[in-house]
């Protein structure tokens, strides 16, 4: 099931139709609050001293843009079950080039002619009367024109988003939109005022000495959404590469836990099956097979800390890239084989040279330690610290389990 | 009565901005204007030439289904718009039955233009499958590529153009 609450599942046709009237009086207010009844702010586009239409638009897609793939990205909307524009490129280009000439000529674009009609322009109500000739036209033209009909659906594409043509994520393609847009605010704000001691302003708009430096705005509002935008896209999961990882004796582990060692954590990486029969290095805790578990516990110690972990067979030798680099890490030469073997026997007592008797010496008082013989050779030495189940290798620190 | 000034770009587009995420989130698609010519025409013609109408490839799928093309979400949405539009205006002064063109031309002439670019823009829109709303603004907002494409051609187009009819604004 999917998590998407977006679009809204309304269910009556008539609640539906009337969410149409509330959207469509906020757009509409929108228009009028920007300029747009205004025909000749409009145009001015086109003369570059009044960016209004570049500023307003960009603005608006910039905002519905992010809102929409940010909510689609977190699951709370369902593009797939959205209408998105399908691509028929040869139609889009001609359709586009043709229609700035209309734009131009009217100087109001549908949306805009409905909201100067709405404001009494007596030029808007003609030219909303002339995109409903020129519907009509187009009717007739692609029915009986050769070749119209071709055009209309000439370069299908389907549905085409741009981060998929240009095989590039959609957050790193929007994040580029922002950029490029805010850059283009900024060299809006500085045509305009270039080519307004030109033309000078378009009656009804801010007076030349302004009051609300847009200039500034501009800048601050680019910067703001991309702000808002870089606090929403999860960072790259870039897979860094595995360091080697240093071994550590069986026996100078075994000292280690004898003495205490307030830094030393002890992972067990052996396979369940592995820990099932037979004991475990006192003091680790069970990570079964999840490096992804193990990384979060290596994260959440301080650090510092030596982090030892083991397998069956001490096959596991190097660090995954995700963890962090202020910890120290070991792997048990040998896995708990060696540690066996090393540790919890009893060695040979036959030496021949001096070392290697203290060797002996040393390996049969810590085997003696590991196996509850100590009791019977040496009191100085306490009992060792139960292998810990789950997270609980070291109780002295906040870091949790594996 | 002294008109009101128009609000920041920014502040309005963000407006604006919000009204498109809204509309997607609520109705599953963007803004538009050229519905209500296209189904009004859709309409018409079914009544005139039901067979022909049916078969138009710009205007045959409205009236497909057997339902009244205009019980639809974007003509019901460009009532709205009407509406506030008109609320807009009125409330910031600047509600007023006039001709907006620039100082050198003459009503007439500017009223030609007007019906002209009208129509040539209900060609392009019609060509196109939407206008500066439910492509340029909408589309793109989805990221579509064929809507980024039309807007692009729209600022060609009209910067193109702009010197030809500058008589007509400056």
């Amino acid at each position: 099931m999917s998590t998407a609450i977006f679009p809204l599942a309304i269910a009556s046709e008539e609640v539906r139709l009337l969410t149409a009237i509330g959207l469509g009086f906020l757009f509409g207010f929108s228009l009028e609050r920007a300029g747009f009844g205004n025909a000749r702010k409009l145009a001015a586009q086109f003369y570059l001293y009044d960016m209004t239409v570049f500023k307003v638009m960009f603005t608006a897609i910039l905002v519905a843009m992010v809102g929409l793939y940010t909510l689609a990205g977190l699951g709370l909307a369902d593009l797939s079950l959205m209408w998105i524009n399908p691509t028929f490129m040869w139609a889009q280009v001609i359709g586009g080039f043709l229609f700035g000439a209309g734009f131009i000529m009217s100087g109001l674009c549908p949306g805009t002619s409905v909201v100067s009609a709405a404001s009494g322009r007596i030029d808007a109500v003609v030219t909303f009367l002339g995109i409903f000739i020129g519907t009509a036209v187009f009717a007739l033209v692609v029915d009986f024109v050769p070749g119209v009909e071709a055009l209309y659906n000439g370069g299908s594409m389907g549905v085409s988003v741009i981060p998929e043509i240009l095989s590039v994520s959609t957050p790193l393609f929007m994040l580029g939109v922002v950029i490029v847009a805010g850059a283009a605010f900024v060299g809006a704000e500085k045509v305009e005022s270039i080519f307004q001691r030109k033309y000078g302003m378009v009656e009804h708009a801010p007076k030349v000495t302004r009051r609300t430096p847009r200039l500034k705005f501009a800048v601050a509002g680019s910067l703001a959404l991309v702000a808002v935008f870089a606090a929403f896209v999860p960072p790259p999961n870039v897979d860094l590469p595995a360091r080697p990882m240093e071994t550590i004796e069986p026996l100078d582990l075994a000292e280690l836990i004898i003495a205490g060692d307030p830094d030393l954590k002890i992972l067990d990486f052996r396979t369940v099956a592995g820990q099932a029969g037979s004991n475990a290095i006192p003091g680790s805790c069970s990570c079964g097979t999840d490096v992804d578990k193990a990384a979060e516990t290596a994260a959440s110690v301080p650090p510092g800390t030596k982090i030892v972990i083991y397998d069956e067979f001490g096959i596991w030798n190097e660090v995954p890239g995700s963890w962090p680099e202020s910890v120290e890490y070991r792997y048990v030469r040998g896995g708990y084989a060696a540690w066996e073997t090393d540790v919890r026997t009893a060695a040979e007592t036959t030496g021949h040279t001096l070392a290697e008797r203290e060797r002996i010496e040393r390996q049969n008082q810590i085997s003696a330690f590991f196996t509850g013989a100590a009791a019977a050779q040496s009191s100085s030495v306490a009992a060792p610290p139960p292998a810990m189940p789950m997270g609980g290798g070291a109780k002295k620190k906040k870091a949790g389990g594996c | 009565m002294e008109a009101k000034r128009y609000w920041n770009p920014y502040v309005a587009g963000a407006l604006l901005g919000l009204t498109l995420l809204a509309t997607f989130l609520v109705a599953g698609q963007g803004l538009g204007a050229t519905a209500l010519p296209k189904r009004t025409l859709a309409l018409a013609a079914h009544e005139v030439a039901p067979a022909w109408t049916e078969a138009n490839p710009s205007i045959g799928g409205y009236v497909a289904d057997g339902q009244n093309p205009l019980r639809n979400w974007l003509v019901v949405e460009v009532i709205g718009v009407v509406i506030g539009g008109f609320l807009g205006a009125m409330s910031a002064g600047r509600f007023h039955v006039k001709v907006e063109k620039g100082p050198r031309i003459s009503t007439r002439s500017r009223l030609r233009y007007a019906l002209g670019g009208g129509v040539v823009m209900g060609i392009a829109a019609a060509l196109a499958r939407g206008c500066t709303s439910g492509q340029a603004l909408s589309g793109g907002a989805m990221l579509a590529t064929g809507s980024w494409a039309f807007m692009m051609m729209v600022f060609a187009g009209g910067y193109a153009f702009a010197y030809l009819v500058r008589r007509q604004w400056i």
